[in-house]
């Protein structure tokens, strides 16, 4: 006999629900839009990614004269600086103290039981781990 | 959707159980979406307050107590092939269907529009919606928020979109969280703002912010999120429900707090099987179908069980009905080789070795193998009858079989065959009986002598049973290790295998290549392959594949021992054996993944449900060790403590510390402001004071601060007026006490 399946959602929606709106009423494109200026020419390019806003921002400054520029804030020297307190390693898996480290992947880990855990971990998912703490290899 | 969990196990190791029912929490849904009627008291003239953040958008007027308008910062563009139409959608009216929810992306790359394009349509969904009906332009000044630091190419493309597309005729921008400290009557203070996508620690003296000295993390509520969804999916790699960002986002809101004192005294004891244990790990279950399965009567439970067993039984008897004539053959097969083993001795050599050869052996070491090989599977498959022996206790007799068959008439041959069968049939029987007796006997004088044994030497007896323990789990931990290095190509083991491969599959294998080389005598290709039993084990190295059998054996033979050690050994307990050291409730990794209770894998609500344990503290402590994250920047209290003790002066900095100032959406984490206060105590000087103040709304107050300022009269004189914008071109930046400083 087959299993039948029964959702747990209920079939009808309750009495309550505010009343449907379609994508046609929630739609931007068609809404009348009277207070663009209808004599803008869009520029040209629109997308650029963080990168290469802050690579472009980056040649600005350095194109521009400015005395004094340590004082002045960029986005670039806003940026905070690396740290300078001891790093300490947590478990790379539960998130512990991680006294040791994996030979070869570099995993931190608690203690021996997380060990047989990594250890067995399908090939790819520690660099996958690693990955959170930007600490996996990347091939190029 | 929620199911909660009833059901209360007992687990089967010896922990105390908690009868309790967890608490389970049910996965939160993003909200659904509800029509937004564009509202028709549009007033020209009055300033709009447009606090665009990278989570959410607040729009309304600065005569408004509130935002008319707070949606999620996102677009999706859907194109409906059926009908050749793009939809276009902001904010939750993404949530509308399935299609357009996957399709949702937000303008913003971190903290930078990345697409102008979708900025624009965002900016248009507010203004439709607030009802601005002025013609060819948007007839109100424009209060804006910007990041700290803005790049010159954000700050030209958002004015030029201003002043071009919307015709505006003035606008300003300020960096929120100013914005945020001014509408919460700050004047000297330290501001940390902890937003969506960034963190800012930033200083103010006498209402203006010094920017010079503010520092940026690159840590928020949107990259915290992404964490915690790459947390959770490692954590349960085959979840079978599906966790979006939105949910992450709404689970760090609702379920982590940060660690009150320091991550490490908070994590050391989390996974602990205490009391408190389940206020820790929160169980979140996913919405899943169950499962019904039919339920059967007894009736009908009976009726298959009858069915079984009668099945069962037949199919025994048919087998041992088998095992029988095939023993039978075998015997007849035993007597006939007999025979001509004692026909060696009567005939002559060529004779015999005639007859040999007309059975197809080629020497008399072919038949004596033969023997002993067919001997050998008696004695076996008799071994194997006992315990199904019928209890026929008188000898059966078979008259007929003494008449010779002519003194018979025709059916009588027939029953004299038929008694001849019979007659094996029982000697063979009577055989195996004869055997399992001796087996029994010899059985039993083990176990007597190993009674005697126990009694006389009691020490030498429990240390020979520990040794031989211990050499069993050598065994299986030789195994293990040999099939984790199997994993390795690189390991001994795997290059071992990879030999044995290729001698077995090469013409000439090495092993009777070596014999020949070493002995040179021995040229007959009968090598001792086989005769160890651990030869075999070859065929099984090379396949690679877990010997269940055989661990199931060593796991019973370990168990007896452990068995009769735990009644005589008094120095050995129930907690020392293996399976109470292989024992899921002692383990770190089963609360970790699955709590306390015991984990039923066939339980469909069991399978949807995510443990946030370590979590809840794991991610919210990024902000103050980046570190974990990957982040090479200092945390908080490092930027904030360096700020205090060497960019600002030693007067000023006094004042700031009495006004540490908490604003943005992600700094309204549980306990962030306490453990703020306890790491600042700790490196700041004693003679400084210290007050941590939140701001009365976090999220809200940054538009309200935008409103208070635009709201006074001398500060619309700094706005940038579109003359002003025509004049000095789109790269212009008009300074104020709010706003970002001008690079030239």
């Amino acid at each position: 006999m087959a299993p039948s399946t029964v959702s747990s959602a209920s079939a009808t929606p309750p009495p309550s629900a505010p009343p449907p709106f379609t994508l046609f009423d929630a739609d931007l494109t068609t809404a009348p839009k009277p207070f663009r200026n209808p004599h803008a020419k869009p520029p040209s390019r629109r997308v650029k990614n963080a990168k290469q806003i802050i690579s472009d921002e980056a040649k600005r400054l350095t194109s521009i004269d400015r005395p004094g520029a340590v004082d002045q804030p960029t986005y670039i020297n806003v940026e905070a600086p690396p740290s300078v307190l001891p790093r300490k390693w947590w478990c790379d898996v539960t998130g512990l103290r991680a006294p040791y480290r994996m030979p070869g992947s570099g995993m931190r880990y608690h203690n021996k039981e997380v060990y047989e855990v990594i250890k067995q971990l399908p090939p790819g998912v520690d660099q996958q781990y690693l990955q959170l703490r930007s600490a996996n290899v990347v091939l190029k | 959707m929620s199911h909660r969990s009833t059901r209360v196990q007992t687990p089967t190791g010896g922990a105390v159980t908690p009868i309790r029912p967890p608490k389970v929490y049910s996965l939160p849904e993003p909200p659904s979406p509800a029509f937004i009627t564009p509202y028709t008291d549009y007033k020209a003239g009055v300033p709009i307050v447009l606090d665009l953040g990278t989570w959410q958008t607040r729009v309304g007027y600065s005569l408004d107590d509130t935002p008319r308008l707070t949606f999620p910062t996102q677009l999706a563009r859907y194109r409906d092939r059926k009908i050749l139409r793009t939809f276009t959608l902001v904010g939750s009216d993404v949530n509308l269907d399935a299609n357009t929810r996957q399709a949702a992306k937000s303008p913003f790359d971190g903290p930078l529009v990345a697409n102008w394009e979708y900025l624009e349509a965002i900016l248009d969904y507010a203004f439709v919606k607030l009802g601005v009906s002025s013609d060819s332009k948007v007839d109100n000044p424009i209060v804006m928020s910007e990041i700290l630091g803005c790049p010159l190419s954000q700050h030209r493309s958002m004015q030029e979109l201003l002043f071009e597309t919307y015709s505006v005729p003035a606008a300003t921008f300020g960096i929120d969280s100013l914005f945020s400290y001014h509408y919460n009557n700050g004047s000297t203070g330290l501001v940390i703002s902890a937003a969506h996508e960034t963190t800012h620690v930033l200083p103010v003296i006498n209402g203006r912010g010094i920017l010079s000295q503010a520092k940026r993390l690159n840590w928020g509520g949107h990259p915290a999120a992404s964490l915690l969804l790459s947390l959770v999916q490692l954590k349960y790699p085959h979840f079978p429900g599906k966790l979006t960002p939105q949910h992450a986002e709404m689970l760090i809101k609702d379920h982590c707090y940060v660690a009150p004192m320091s991550y490490a005294d908070e994590v050391d004891h989390f996974l602990d099987r205490d009391d408190n244990f389940d206020e820790r790990d929160h169980i979140i279950q996913a919405p899943f179908t169950e499962i019904v399965q039919p339920t059967k009567t007894e009736e009908e439970l009976a009726r298959i069980a009858e069915r079984r067993k009668e099945s069962g039984r037949k199919l025994q008897e048919q087998a041992a009905k088998m095992r029988l004539e095939k023993l039978i053959k075998k015997e007849q097969e035993l007597e006939y080789y007999r025979a001509i083993e004692a026909k060696s001795a009567e005939v002559s050599q060529r004779e015999f070795t005639r007859i040999l050869e007309a059975e197809g052996f080629d020497d008399d070491s072919g038949l004596i193998r033969m023997i002993r090989n067919l001997e050998k599977s008696i004695r076996r498959s008799r071994k194997q009858d006992i315990g199904e022996e019928e209890s026929d206790s008188e000898p059966q007799t078979f008259p007929l079989l003494d008449i010779p068959d002519d003194q018979l008439d025709e059916s009588q041959i027939k029953q004299k065959r038929h008694q001849r069968l019979l007659k094996s049939n029982y000697e063979a029987r009577m055989r195996a009986k004869a055997e399992k007796k001796k087996e029994e006997e010899r059985r039993k004088a083990e176990e007597r002598q190993d009674e005697e044994w126990r009694a006389n030497d009691l020490e030498g007896w429990i240390k020979s049973r520990r040794e031989q323990r211990e050499q069993i789990l050598q065994k299986i931990k030789e195994k293990k290790r040999l099939k984790e290095e199997l994993n390795n190509r690189k390991s001994l083991a795997s290059q071992m295998r990879m030999k044995s491969i290729a001698n077995l599959a090469s013409d000439t294998p090495t092993s009777s290549g070596r014999k020949r080389r070493r002995g040179g005598a021995n040229d007959d290709d009968d090598d001792t392959f086989g005769a160890n039993d651990d030869d075999w084990a070859v065929y099984r190295d090379i396949a690679n594949t877990s010997d269940t059998e055989e661990d199931e054996e060593m796991a019973a033979t370990v168990r007896k021992l452990e068995e009769q050690l735990l009644t005589f050994d008094p120095d050995f307990s129930l907690d020392n054996t293996l399976d109470a050291q292989n024992d899921w409730t002692n383990s770190l990794i089963h609360a970790f993944l699955r709590g306390t209770r015991p984990f039923d894998p066939s339980s469909r609500a069991e399978a949807h449900q995510v443990h946030l344990n370590i979590e809840r503290v794991r991610v919210p402590e990024v902000i103050f060790q980046p570190s974990i994250a990957g982040l090479d920047q200092a945390g908080v209290v490092e930027l904030a403590s360096d700020v205090v003790l060497r960019r600002l002066p030693t007067k000023d900095a006094s004042v700031a510390c009495n006004d540490i100032f908490l604003t943005g959406g992600y700094s309204l984490l549980n306990g962030f402001d306490n453990r703020l206060l306890h790491e600042l105590r700790a490196v700041l000087p004693v003679e400084m004071d210290l007050t941590i103040r939140r701001a009365q709304d976090g999220i809200l107050d940054a538009w309200k601060g935008m409103r208070k300022w635009v709201s006074s009269k001398q500060n619309i004189s700094k706005m940038l007026t579109r003359k002003e914008y025509e004049e000095y071109g789109p790269e212009y930046i008009k300074e104020h006490d709010m706003g970002n400083m001008a690079l030239v």
